[in-house]
Parts: C-alpha cells; structure tokens; sequence
C-alpha cells in the first residue's frame, strides 16, 4: 500500500522577522509511519500545526489526500487525527464525556458505542466515568489518542506522544502506534528522540533550523545514522553550554 | 448545529462541575449594587426610578464582561482551544455554542443581580418582570454575541483580561443605548414600546451575523 | 542555505509608492492654496475668528471616516484573499484615520465652545466619532498586544470589519433614542457666507490630498519595514550558519 495521505511542498512559516520553516516538502504515505526528528526550536512543533489544519504557512502548500482528491488542511479536518504537546482534554468532564465531546464535534455516528469501544482499546475502561483532571500523564495520553481517533482519522499527527510516559506505557503506546500503522492509516511523528525515530520509523526526515536537512528511509534508518543526522557536521550554536 | 448543542452542554457541564464562573459574575454583580448606594447622592433616591435602567446595565455589563473573560480562558487549559478549531465544518455554529452558553449563564446571574436590585433600591421590578426578561435577554444576546467573538481573540493576547472591556465597551453602544431605553420605558411606564424592541432585534440580528462569520478567522493562529 | 529570494513589496505597493510621489506637488500647491485662502477669508461677524475651524474641521471628518472604511475593506480582502499587503494596508488606514479622528475630536470642541458656549455636548454626530475614535484605538492596542503575527491580522481585519458595521448601527440607535443634533443638517456649504466657499472647497481639496500621502506613505513604510526585518532575520540566520 503506497497511497499519498499527505503532501506538503515548500512550507513556510514567518512569525514576524522570524522564520520558523524554510521551506519543507513533506511525503507521507499510507501504512507508514513517518517520523520528523529534531531539536527542539527545530520548528517540528510549528509543522505538525500547520499539517494540522491550526496554523496557517505564509508560503507553500498541504495537501491531504482523501479518496483521490486533494484538500488543503483546513478543508480536510474530519480525516485528521491531531494529538497535541497538551491533552486538548476538557478536565472537568469525564474521560466518556471529553469522548463524547469530540464525538459530537466530529459528528460521529453512533457516539456512544464509539466512545465505549475506544475506551476499552486505550484500556481506561474502567475510569471511564472519572474526571479527567485527576488523570495521570499516561492515562491523560491515552485518553488523548482515544479522543484523536474518535473519527476514524486517516492521518494521524502525533506531537512528542512520548514526554512523560513510564517505560510500560510508551512500549503500550509504540504497540498502538504500529497497530493504527497497519490498520493503513499514514502517521506523522513529531519527536527529539533519536531512539524513538529508530524504532518506529518508516521514513525519518531530520529537521534543523526550519529546514529539512535530510530524508532517511527503510533499513537506512538506526540510532547511529540518526544521531549522526542529528549533530550534523555543522555545530549547533544552541547547545553549547 | 450539532457543533452547536455539544459546546453548548459541555460549557454547561464544565459551569455545573465548578460553578465558579456564575459565582463570581454574582458576587461582583452584588457588590456594584452596593456600590451605586453608597454613590449615589442620598437626595436622589426619589429619582432612582428614571437612572435605575441605566445603573442596572452598568452592573450587568460589568459582570458579564467577567463571564465572557472565562469563557474562553477555560479553552486554554490543555490547548482545548485546539480541539475546536480541529472540529470539521463552518466555525459559526461553534461561536454560536460558545455565545448561547454564556447567554445562559450571564442571564441567570442578571436575573438575580435584578432582583437584588429591586430590593436594594425599592423598585417594584416584578409587575414588569415577563417584559423585563424578554428586555434583557434581547439586550444580553447582543452583549453575548459580540463579547464571545471579542473573548475569543482577546484570549491569546498578551493582556487577555484587559484588552477584552477595551475592545467591547466601545461595540457595545447601540445594544446597550437599545437596552437601556427599553428597561427605562419599561420601569418608568410600564411598558416598553415596540419601536424599541424592534430595533433591538434589528442590533442583535447584525452582531449575530457579524460574529458568526467573522469567528471563522479567529480560531486558527 | 535556503534559497529563497528575499521578501519584496507587491505590485500594488510599488505602484503606490509611485502615486505617492506624484502627489507631492499638487499637495504642497493646494496647501500654500487653502492655507492663503483660509488667512483672507472674510471674519464671520457672529462667531468671529473662530468660525474658521470650520474650514479644517468637516474634511478632517471625511478623512477619518474614509481611513477607517480603508482598514474595513482591506481587511476584509486580506480575510478572503490571505494577501498581506492588503494587512498593511489597513494599519495605514487605522492611523490616519486615528489622526483625523483626534484632530476632529480636538478642533470640534474648541470651535464648540466659541459659538455654543461649551466644549462638549453629546450631540449624536460627536458621540459616534468617540465611540469610532474608541473603537479603532482599541484595534491598535489589539494589534500592538497579539504580537506580530497572521493571527494578529486576522483579529485586526474581524475588528476593523465590526467597527465600520457599528457607524450606521450607531447612528440609527441614536437618530431614535436621542434627538439633539446640534450639527446642521444639510452640506456645510449651504451655510457659509460670502467669500467662505472657496476656502471650505480648498479645504476639502487639500486635506484629502494630506490624507491620500500620509496613507501611501503609511502604507509604504509598513511594507518596507517587513522587508527590512526580512532582511535582517536572513543576515540573522546567514551569520549562524557561518559561526
């Protein structure tokens, strides 16, 4: 299965007389997990808003395939799955509240059943009707993704899914990621963690200062190549200490 | 429209769980009641009758203008702001949620700061209290309308709770001038005149329009 | 290194950069004009010298109310069309229409006191100017706190669209619930002396030249101030590289 979900060519992002992305081309396939790797104020975060739908590039183009046709982002909300740096949890409500929630947002037929199901799938079964504010950062995660794939996305944009998970949790999450991969969904990872990236990846694009510095793919991808990638030949000004 | 009915609950739910919101709005509400009496000359009383209309909207104003503060900053938290703008479809039925909650709230809250004035002041607010009530919902919609557009930028600025009465006081002009004729007749007369109200229909069928097309640029960054 | 050719001013922009300059002539030609007509005007024989604010008071009206249908109109294409010229241009309409305003707000008063015997009267027309006044001091301060971003042109063009929609709600509410115009209905002209004409013509004339520059020259300074930090955050980013 090669199917483009998305593609993004040129992408730029100008706050002000700062340029947070110069010009990034973007491939992502269904049934693949692409991973973008960098440091942080790489402006992976920016990406992932704009691929999103919540940001708008100043120049440049996203186009999100839906059955053969092209959409730019913001007209292709109901085929993406965003899960945010925060929860996008409502914590007063419950976590089948915060589901139903985004059920009814995405106009989910049948949203009960739907909540019901992907609350046993992220295993918060049994805290269903328990604020969300008391959660932990794991089972906040998981509510999270539960509530991402309330509609079914077919791209799934994940920013740093990892931050804050204990080791059992983000083996679970690594898991359910690769599941929603061969469930021929296209995903796009947002991560600074090298070993993350090598694990999961399909295709890792390195990005530094805004730009794409490089594009890695298949048996290409390990921890040693990455890194390499990562530190690059040039110094990086930011992390002298 | 669905869009609309599931903001509409879940702001209610989240006022419901933490009713800090309605709080607050009252007791601020309150204590402007209390605050006309000791500004007010104490010679005046008598002419309470024909300033009342004036002085009440001045606390609903105020009070609603922390309402409408909340309204979106509870969207903050955990980027909830996000997950409306993710929402697929035309984001007036999201501002029309957003509005129709804080309609409702703000309302409950100018239903008690009324009666709390009417007995504060002596005005006998209940003979007139049906037409009262269509006065002020008519005149609080228009106010809600305009303050959850002004909310929602107001929200991501660096003064967020200060730039919000900046940018809605000086909006707010013909509702409220509306509003304010229409309470006075009312209180004064008894009755108020279908001139009146019918302007007041004309005010919020524009800020409606206006606020609903206009929210679809606000969400995004 | 990215490649891309630095940011340059639209057509539209160097095109009005162009007019602007062409406009300099009539606009010093028509002030020494108006500025020598207003001097030998004859001396209205009730209001006195005073009356002749009237000269500068009516067209810096016009100015500030055309500044701020500028501001509404281009934000409203930079909504449809996300061109950010158009964003800068509607700054330029905001501030001189700002300055109008307060001159207006300013000159009103003081012939006010000279002839009704005091600065302020809540006349319809002088209510609504504040509130205009109000509303499009608050779309600066909206714009100088929302950082600099297209989320702070967005909000601006919304406001700037909600402001221009409230003169004639304001006008209409005040026309009904408050009937104390004190402004005089039909043209100013109508009721100008011998000899008062011209002047109020060359007026009007004048200070929309004033307005057409400073809003070009606005205009132009925005657009060259986003291609100087352009610029600048390249050199930024081209010096990094090079350490």
């Amino acid at each position: 299965m090669s199917e483009t979900a998305l593609r993004a060519r040129g992408v730029e992002k100008r706050f002000g007389a700062m340029r947070a992305l110069r010009g990034v081309d973007l491939t992502v396939e269904r049934g693949t997990i692409h991973a973008v790797l960098g440091p942080n104020g790489a402006g992976k975060t920016t990406l992932l808003r704009i691929l999103a739908g919540l940001s708008h590039a100043t120049a440049g183009s996203v186009e999100i395939d839906i059955d053969g046709e092209n959409h730019e982002p913001s007209k292709a909300r109901g085929a993406i799955g965003y899960v945010g740096h925060a929860t996008l949890i409502h914590p007063e409500l419950t976590a089948r509240e915060n589901l139903l929630f985004a059920a009814k947002l995405y106009r989910v037929d049948d949203a009960e059943a739907r909540a019901q199901q992907l609350l046993e799938d992220e295993a918060l079964g049994e805290v269903a009707d328990v604020r969300a504010g008391s959660f932990s950062r794991g089972m906040s995660q998981r509510l999270s993704i539960a509530r991402a794939r309330i509609h079914d996305p077919i791209l799934v944009l994940l920013d740093e899914p990892f931050t804050g998970l204990d080791r059992a949790a983000a083996s679970r999450l690594a898991e359910h990621l690769e599941r929603l991969r061969d469930e021929g969904r296209a995903l796009v990872l947002i991560t600074h963690d090298v070993e993350i990236a090598a694990r999961l990846a399909t295709t890792v694009s390195l990005l530094d200062r805004g730009e794409i510095s490089e594009v890695v793919s298949g048996s290409a991808i390990t921890v040693d190549r990455l890194d390499a990638g990562m530190l690059g030949d040039r110094p990086q000004p930011g992390a002298v200490a | 429209m669905s869009t609309t009915l599931a903001i509409l609950w879940k702001d209610l739910v989240t006022e419901w769980r933490s009713r800090d919101r309605v709080i607050a709005m009252l007791l601020f509400s309150l204590l402007v009641v209390v605050i006309f009496h000791f500004a007010l000359p104490v010679g005046t009383r008598s002419g309470i009758q024909e300033n009342a209309a004036g002085l009440l909207w001045v606390a609903y104003v105020f009070a609603a203008n922390i309402g409408l503060n909340r309204s979106f900053a509870l969207e903050l938290e955990n980027d909830a702001l996000s997950l409306l703008a993710l929402a697929p479809g035309e984001r007036g039925w999201i501002f029309l949620g957003k509005a129709l909650a804080n309609l409702i709230l703000i309302g409950l809250v100018e239903a008690a700061a009324g009666f709390a004035f009417a007995v504060a002041f002596d005005i006998d607010l209940l003979k007139v209290a049906l037409p009262l009530a269509g006065v002020v919902l008519l005149g609080t919609f228009g106010l809600c309308c305009a303050g959850t557009l002004f909310s929602a930028m107001s929200v991501r600025t660096r003064l967020r709770e200060v730039l919000l009465p900046i940018l809605l006081l000086p909006a707010l002009f013909p509702v409220l001038a509306g509003a304010v004729a229409a309470t006075r007749d009312l209180i004064v007369a008894g009755e108020a005149s279908f001139e009146a109200i019918q302007l007041l229909l004309v005010i919020d069928g524009v800020y409606l329009v206006v606020s609903f097309l206009g929210f679809e640029y606000i969400l995004d960054e | 290194m990215s490649s891309q050719a630095s940011m340059s001013l639209s057509a539209l922009e160097l095109r009005a950069a162009r007019m602007r300059s062409w406009l300099t002539l009539p606009l010093l030609v028509f002030l020494a004009l108006y500025a020598w007509s207003v001097v030998n005007a004859p001396i209205d024989n009730v209001q006195g010298i005073i009356q002749k604010i009237l000269y500068v008071h009516p067209p810096l009206a016009y100015g500030a109310y055309l500044g701020f249908v500028i501001t509404a109109i281009a934000g409203g294409i930079y909504l449809w069309k996300s061109r950010e010229d158009m964003d800068r241009l509607a700054i330029a309409g905001t501030e001189v229409g700002v300055i109008f305003c307060t001159l207006m707000l300013i000159t009103g008063p003081i012939w006010a006191r000279g002839t009704w015997g005091k600065w302020w009267s809540w006349d319809p027309r002088l209510t609504v100017t504040l509130l205009l006044w109000f509303i499009y001091l608050a779309y600066m301060l909206l714009r100088s706190f929302s950082g600099n971003s297209t989320r702070t042109a967005r909000f601006a063009a919304v406001y700037g669209i909600v402001g221009i929609v409230l003169i004639p709600l304001n006008y209409y509410i005040i026309e009904i619930f408050d009937k104390r115009s004190m402004h005089p209905e039909n043209l100013e002209r109508g009721s100008l002396g011998d000899g008062m004409g011209m002047p109020f013509l060359l007026g009007n004339l004048a200070l929309f030249f004033v307005f057409a520059y400073l809003v070009l020259l606005r205009w132009e300074v925005e657009g060259l101030r986003t291609v100087a930090s352009e610029d600048e955050a390249e050199r930024l980013a081209a010096n990094r590289e090079v350490a």
